[in-house]
């Protein structure tokens, strides 16, 4: 186990950022915190949930697939050795899930290519970065158990760090690391993250959802009473962790000559899944809706969840970011009245 | 992965996002979480805005017309022609035969140049922009009767009323952001008043839906009114204290008796009376439209009408209420704000006032400008198809698709000597130029932009333009100067300065402060100004309000036996205007592929349509094609259709009858037949 002196993380994510394409939450002129390009001068600790889960790294909004030129074509593969540093544990059990899906049948090589040498420093949280903080319902935070490098833990002036794997191990032999003692720190990071857990209250109306979902017993209604107000702007899907639906494009430049992109995609878009004669599946709001939310508590497939309850992480962006309340959150409690 | 903080390009709510740049593309977009406006949220079309930006169909390079046909060709010769034309031109038929259109997807900076350059360059004031199309009656009506053609209030106080009052505006397609505040409004207690004569989403959720005949908006606000003052349930002490035209406006209203409004509107008294009592008795009322009041030929009226409703019930000056007219383009707020208007320079100052054109002509270096207002862009049109109009220069606008009663607009282009076009695509309008400029998109250059709450907003560039495309305050810059008015700036902040020093309600927006915050509200008359957020609080900029009854007059072409259905037109949430940005973006073409032309189901019956079959739509002026979609969204014998779809182009049928004042058009009703074409 190791340790650093808060004084002393810019330093050394300027050094990591000669070695990684480096992402860190960064606080704009604006005073809005994103992650993006680790910026020495306005790196800032103090960012609570982002905006965005750190998909985007791994699987752009969009990103060309393969050029073609003279009627033959190259794939494009975009790799480079990226750390996310300050990701959350939600985040984290996210980026598992994703990536558990698009390896799952068969490899996505775009994906893999841009994940397969990527560096993920988490930070665990103390507590809820707001009040739609679930993920101890859904067992994917405060901390992370796996699928993480280096993780963070904050104990005032300093951070305990744990190393989970090998290359998290090697990133600690810098200077600025200090040595701790094992079983005092283990202590610690105990407490911490008892007192985390326990700070995030647990969300009965997840479980109960689940369980009249499973049981067919949950009602109708609530998906007429919700899909009546969505607008379809596909913010949910946007800004979820687990999200993984893409849809794919041609930027047709001339004859034989183009791009091949894929964007990200919602099934809350009518046209997801409009079929060639014109008939859909999933005719209108109330029914795509239900589509995206059984997906999550309900038809998720269980070897992507891992260990955690469902196909959602409990990040609560999705109740934070609809401009009509339909996040999972409002869904559960109206299912579970 | 960059990030860059950018406006959105398309509506008026002016939501912000982070542009994502890989490299040389912008690759997606991070919602702004702090933004006052969208709060980390955006709609369908802000989602996907990164798209267009990409496309391969972008002009790249200058393009003119040699043997009829446009071939690429370098800056130097495309200017050249454009600035020798332009001045020929005027030097053989005087400043007046030229035309300008100015952009509502361009800057602050770029409108405030055109105008410039069309008045201190080439002496004329013809110039216009498409805000002639969409709320000019607003900018006529509000100055009118309150000194001040613009939103009164904010948008985040939507939330905040007790009851909302939305005319003529489908607030969940066509400015989303508001449109979601008004469901959340209702959720949590307000009461909801729809005036719309088709069933629109927001119909779901309406106290009171009063579904009038199309046009007759004026006589439901009048009856509404008459009610209110009958039951003494107006604001007496606002009326006394704030406003002036009190008796004039009580005798026209007397007229429109319940039973007299519900002969011209079919809107029952029972419905009347419940709204009228709805509207007068809460505490803060806010009354919201859009093209549905402005887009007729009693335009002007419509508004000074929903401006007499909100005096009467003194819903002014306070949070959440007042009039509150929805821009619906990125910056049409800023071009008018800019001057881009025939009669006024930036910030509404009138070009006959001489004191005011000694200001300017001082500021410019010039000598007699105009004392006389230009033409409008209907008037342009009108005068281009009988020759008065030689040239015209039309930047970022498509008037070939967004005008009315388009085959006329091609035989008015057509007929100019000389058109030039600038613009990020091939548009309808720029394959009939002589010279086609090609400009950068809004990721790809520095500016303000004005939201629909007066909110100016500074965009950064996040990418370098394509090919040899570039920003249109830069190609401006180019041709003043090469037409022999010298015109340099060395950054659009520097632009800004001028508009500060020129435009008092923008005297303290500047780019430093800009920087720093989510952008500020006009009038901001100085640098310590926090800016404002609701107009007219203790007094009307005019310093009364005036009440400017108005009586209700019919369509300018109602249907009859053989034109029997009436045809009005709009827009859906997935495309936006004339589709040359959201038709080049895959989901939202997906979304909707094709025109719709709304048909009630018993109508559709009556004539063996059924949904998706191909109908023929003809007006006196033209016809289209559309798929018939089956609903009971529009009542019988109404329909509806967009002017997204070039292979649907509705205005082919739209009747070009103009307000008087405004000279706004009737896009909202004209007289058409439909039969089933396959």
């Amino acid at each position: 186990m190791k340790s650093i002196r808060k004084g002393r993380l810019v330093s050394v994510l300027s050094h990591w950022a000669e070695r990684f394409r480096l992402f860190a939450p960064v606080r704009g002129i604006k005073g809005e915190c994103t992650f993006s390009n680790f910026q020495k001068q306005n790196f800032d600790l103090d960012y609570k949930k982002p905006n965005l889960p750190p998909k985007s790294a791994f699987m752009p909004q969009s990103e060309i697939i393969f050029e073609v030129e003279k009627n033959r074509y190259r794939e494009v593969m975009n790799g480079h050795k990226t750390m996310l540093f300050g990701i959350r544990a939600c985040d984290a059990a996210g980026l598992l899930q994703f990536a558990s899906f698009m390896s799952r049948d068969r490899e996505d090589i775009y994906y893999k290519s841009r994940t397969d040498e990527t560096i993920t420093v988490v930070m665990a949280c103390d507590g809820p970065q707001n009040e739609t903080c679930f993920c101890t319902t859904t067992k994917s935070g405060p901390y992370v158990e796996k699928g993480f490098d280096l993780q963070f833990y904050d104990m005032g002036n300093t951070f305990l760090i744990e190393a989970g794997s090998p290359q998290g191990e090697a990133l600690l032999s810098e200077k600025a690391f200090l040595d701790v003692d094992d079983p005092k720190a283990a202590k610690q990071i105990g407490r911490f993250k008892e007192k985390a857990s326990r700070a995030i209250p647990v969300k009965e109306a997840v479980k109960k959802a689940m369980d009249l979902l499973k049981e067919s017993r949950a009602s109708e209604d609530v998906w007429g009473q919700l899909g009546k107000k969505c607008i379809a702007c596909g913010g949910c899907v946007y800004v979820c962790p687990t999200c993984t639906c893409f849809n794919v494009y041609d930027e047709v430049s001339g004859p034989g000559r183009g791009n091949r992109v894929r964007a990200w995609d919602t099934c809350l878009y009518g046209g997801f899944t409009r079929e060639a004669s014109g008939h859909n599946p999933r005719p209108d709001q109330p029914s795509r809706l239900k589509r995206r939310h059984e997906h999550k508590l309900l038809y998720y497939n269980k070897d992507d969840v891992l260990d955690m309850l469902c196909g959602c992480v409990g990040c609560g962006r999705c109740s934070d970011y609809c401009p009509v309340h339909i996040g999972t959150l409002e869904v559960v409690k109206a299912i579970a009245g | 992965m960059e990030k860059t903080y950018s406006i959105c390009p398309f509506c008026g709510c002016g939501c912000s996002f982070y542009l994502i740049t890989e490299g040389k593309r912008v690759v997606g977009v991070d919602p702004s979480p702090l933004h006052p406006v969208n709060k980390g949220m955006l709609c369908i079309k802000g989602w996907n805005s990164y798209e267009f930006i990409n496309s391969p169909e972008r002009l790249t390079s200058p393009l003119v017309r040699k043997n009829g046909k446009l071939v690429e060709t370098d800056w130097e010769e495309a200017l050249r022609i454009v600035s020798s034309r332009l001045k020929e031109i005027k030097d053989s038929y005087g400043p007046n035969s030229l035309g300008f259109l100015s952009s509502a997807k361009a800057t602050n900076e770029e409108n405030f140049l055109l105008m410039k350059m069309a008045r201190a360059a080439f002496k004329t004031n013809n110039v216009d922009h498409c805000a002639r199309l969409c709320h000019s009656s607003t900018v006529a009506g509000l100055a009118l009767t309150f000194g001040s053609g613009a939103m009164t209030n904010s948008i985040d106080e939507v939330e905040g009323a007790d009851v909302l009052f939305i005319t003529g505006t489908n607030t969940t397609a066509q400015h989303p952001l508001i449109g979601t505040r008004m469901i959340n409004a209702k959720e949590k207690g307000a009461k909801l008043i729809l005036m719309d004569p088709r069933e629109i989403p927001l119909a779901q959720f309406a106290d009171i839906h009063l579904q009038q005949n199309v046009g007759t908006d004026v006589a439901v606000l009048n009856g509404m009114m008459n009610i209110i003052i009958e039951e003494d349930m107006y604001d007496k002490e606002f009326v006394e204290s704030r406003t002036e035209g009190f008796d004039k406006l009580k005798s026209v209203v007397s007229r429109y008796t319940p039973r007299a409004v519900e002969i011209i509107s079919g809107v029952s008294a029972g419905a009347l009376e419940t709204a009228a009592r709805m509207y007068a008795r809460a505490d803060k009322a806010m009354l919201v439209y859009a093209m549905g009041i402005t887009q007729h030929t009693t335009g002007t009226d419509n508004v000074k009408t929903c401006a007499n409703l909100a005096m009467l019930c003194g819903n002014i000056g306070r949070p959440s209420t007042g009039v509150n007219p929805l821009r619906g383009q990125n910056n049409v707020q800023g071009a008018c704000d800019m001057g881009a208007l025939p009669n006024v320079y930036s910030g509404y100052q009138s070009v006959a006032d001489q004191g005011i054109r000694k200001k300017f002509e001082a500021a410019w270096k010039v000598e007699n400008l105009d004392e006389k207002p230009g033409l409008t862009i209907t008037e342009m049109m009108m005068a281009a198809q009988k020759g008065d109009i030689k040239a015209m220069y039309i930047m970022g606008e498509n008037p070939a698709m967004s005008d009315p009663d388009s085959s006329h607009i091609e035989l008015a282009l057509s007929n100019l000597d000389f058109l030039v076009v600038q613009d990020i695509f091939l548009s309808q309008t720029a394959a009939l130029a002589d010279v086609v400029l090609p400009a950068a998109s809004f990721a790809e250059r520095m500016g303000t932009y004005t939201n629909t709450e007066r909110r100016v907003q500074l965009s950064h560039k996040a990418i370098d333009p394509p090919g040899l495309a570039k920003a249109d305050w830069e190609i401006i810059c180019k041709i003043s100067s090469l037409s022999g008015y010298s015109m340099h700036y060395d950054s659009p902040a520097e632009i800004m300065s001028e508009i500060n020093s020129l435009t008092p309600s923008y005297g303290g927006i500047t780019y430093s402060r800009l920087e720093k915050g989510f952008g500020l509200q006009w009038p901001c008359p100085n640098e310590d100004h926090p800016g404002t957020p609701i107009l007219h609080k203790d007094k009307f900029t005019k310093g009364l309000g005036t009440f400017l009854p108005c009586d209700f007059q019919p369509l300018a072409e109602a249907p009859d036996d053989e034109y029997d259905f009436l045809l009005t037109t709009g827009r859906i949430y997935y495309h936006y205007h004339t589709g040359t940005m959201t038709r080049r973006t895959s989901v939202l073409e997906r979304e909707a592929p094709h025109a719709r032309l709304e048909i009630n189901p018993e109508d559709a019956k009556k004539l063996g349509i059924q949904n998706n079959d191909m109908v023929e739509v003809v007006s006196r002026r033209g016809a289209m094609r559309a798929r018939a979609e089956v609903t009971t969204t529009v009542p019988r014998k109404v329909v509806f259709s967009t002017f997204h779809f070039v292979e649907s182009p509705v205005n082919m049928l739209t009747n070009p009858a103009y307000d008087p004042i405004a000279k706004i058009p009737e896009f909202k009703g004209c007289a058409v037949k439909i039969r089933r074409v396959a």
